[in-house]
């Protein structure tokens, strides 16, 4: 079990000992962790990923959510062990190229943190939620937040901060389209151009 | 922390899911983690062996037959969601936790659980599932939900679910469910209404009333013989009068029930029978609203 680097763990076969955790993008040994633990514990307590909060424990309160292999979860109620052949994606994970950065903007820009404790697994859930469904109304962002619990906004600002964020990355599709028909445009007007014309390009 | 699991296996097959039950004798079944991490965490599961089922592919199928719905025990809450070929499921599936639960949670984790306010739990008693399970040496076997949950995990020891079959939906289906905020706290109360056009037949289940969710039989037989789902009636006095005496006899069933769930500080009996008859009066008038269009 000491084959650092290698997949070992992703062989299928029982884990007894040490495991390794793919984290954002790096393979971290898991060496002294206890096999009943969550994926919680071992992120904070083994690797020191700590935008990943200790809220609840109970699966309820959002503010350890993570991506395992792309889906949303709340890594406390997720065991660690059986994360060992999947990718995990805390908000430092989160693509550079993807809604999160404006997310964040987002969030700091309408007063969307205020302690900031759940602040991680918002912008995780969010992200998740812009990813898959950027033109969710606000009914489906309320829903699809509800799993993650914020105690100082009332989640007005933080509702104000998702539809935002949508309204920008709306306008930016837009702009790309437009920009996308000016070109198409102007190349049609080249190929015209480009053309034989007349009944000499008949055959 | 440490505690007593040492070791997780992790099977590709059925097969081998239910050798290694058997040969652990105590191992407990992983699939979403929702109900055994924080077991394991708080030392109520105290297990050295842990069966981690999230890559037993078969677990995962679901599939639409000529008049039954098999659904994988490894099917997650997310993805009965959006299943069109099952309303009802979907609908009792959406009405379960968080974003985060239901990409975790799956089927046979609720039937392992078996929670008695567990919202699938009594969607599928409503719908007259069966589960199916195989055993050591290939054992494949059907049983009716009602059976499934009266026996004691003790007797099931060594069993794997591997999936439920219910019957295609034939008529209007409602699950309605009270309590805590539904992403952070389990149901309270919850009632799941099934009905056949064709036959007549509406079943009625309540859940959080009692330690198995609970059929209403003086109900259904009060609403056989009142409803004629091919013209269930456009009066609108009528059909109320008809969900309201429904509830009512829902909520004797559940004031009836022999054996009752313990009663918090926040839910003493008497209001999880009234929030019983409430929400059945509230699903048959849904019913009856969506009914005789098809």
């Amino acid at each position: 079990m000491t084959m650092l680097g290698t997949d070992e763990d992703a062989d299928g076969g029982p884990i007894v000992g040490p495991y390794h955790l793919h984290v954002d993008g790096r393979l971290h040994a898991v060496t002294d962790a206890w096999l009943g633990d969550s994926l919680l514990t071992v992120l904070r307590d083994r690797l020191g990923v700590t935008s990943v909060k200790d809220g609840c424990e109970q699966g309820r309160c959002g503010s350890c959510s993570v991506l395992l292999d792309g889906r949303l979860v709340a890594s406390c109620v997720t065991l660690a062990a059986d994360a060992a052949d999947a990718r995990v994606t805390t908000l430092a994970g989160l693509p550079v190229d993807g809604p999160a950065p404006a997310v964040q903007a987002a969030f700091l820009c309408h007063g969307a943190v205020q302690c900031g404790f759940c602040t991680p697994g918002f912008v995780v859930a969010v992200t998740d939620l812009l990813t898959r469904h950027p033109a969710a109304g606000e009914d489906e962002v309320r829903e699809a937040l509800a799993g993650n619990i914020c105690r100082c906004t009332g989640y007005g600002r933080i509702v104000a901060a998702v539809r935002a964020v949508q309204a920008d990355l709306a306008a930016q599709a837009d702009l790309a389209a437009q920009a996308d028909l000016a070109v198409q445009a102007d190349l049609a007007v080249q190929a015209d151009l480009a053309a034989p014309t007349g009944e000499a390009a008949q055959p | 922390m440490t505690g007593t699991a040492a070791v997780m296996h992790r099977p590709s097959t059925v097969g081998e899911a239910v050798r290694l039950l058997a040969q652990a004798g105590d191992a407990r079944l992983l699939a979403g983690g929702t109900d055994l991490v924080p077991a394991l965490r708080a030392g109520t599961s105290r297990t050295r062996v842990i069966v981690a089922l999230r890559r037993v592919v078969e677990l995962r199928a679901r599939g639409v037959g000529a008049d039954t719905l098999t659904v994988g025990a490894g099917v997650t809450y997310a993805e009965l969601a959006d299943w069109t070929a099952a309303p009802g499921l979907a609908a009792t599936a959406r009405a379960v936790g968080s974003a985060q639960v239901r990409n975790a949670g799956t089927v046979g984790g609720a039937l392992g659980s078996a929670n008695p306010r567990g919202d699938l739990l009594t969607f599928l008693t409503a719908a007259g599932a069966d589960v199916l399970t195989c055993s050591a040496g290939g054992d494949r076997r059907g049983t009716p939900l009602d059976a499934f949950v009266a026996d004691p995990p003790a007797r099931r020891r060594g069993e794997l679910v591997t999936a439920v079959r219910l019957p295609r939906p034939a008529g209007p289906q409602v699950f309605l469910k009270i309590g805590g905020r539904q992403a952070a706290y389990p149901t309270l109360v919850s009632c799941a209404l099934v009905v056949d056009e064709a036959a007549g037949q509406v079943r009625c289940a309540v859940g959080g009333v009692a330690p198995v969710p609970l059929r209403a039989a003086a109900a259904e037989g009060f609403a056989a013989a009142e409803i004629d789902w091919a013209a269930p009636g456009r009066d609108p006095a009528v059909r109320a009068a008809v969900a309201r005496r429904f509830g009512t006899l829902v909520a004797t069933a559940a004031r009836g029930a022999p054996t009752q769930l313990p009663a918090g500080p926040r839910d003493p009996a008497a209001y999880r029978w009234h929030a019983a008859g409430v929400l059945a009066e509230r699903a048959l008038a849904r019913c009856l609203a969506a009914g005789g269009s098809r």
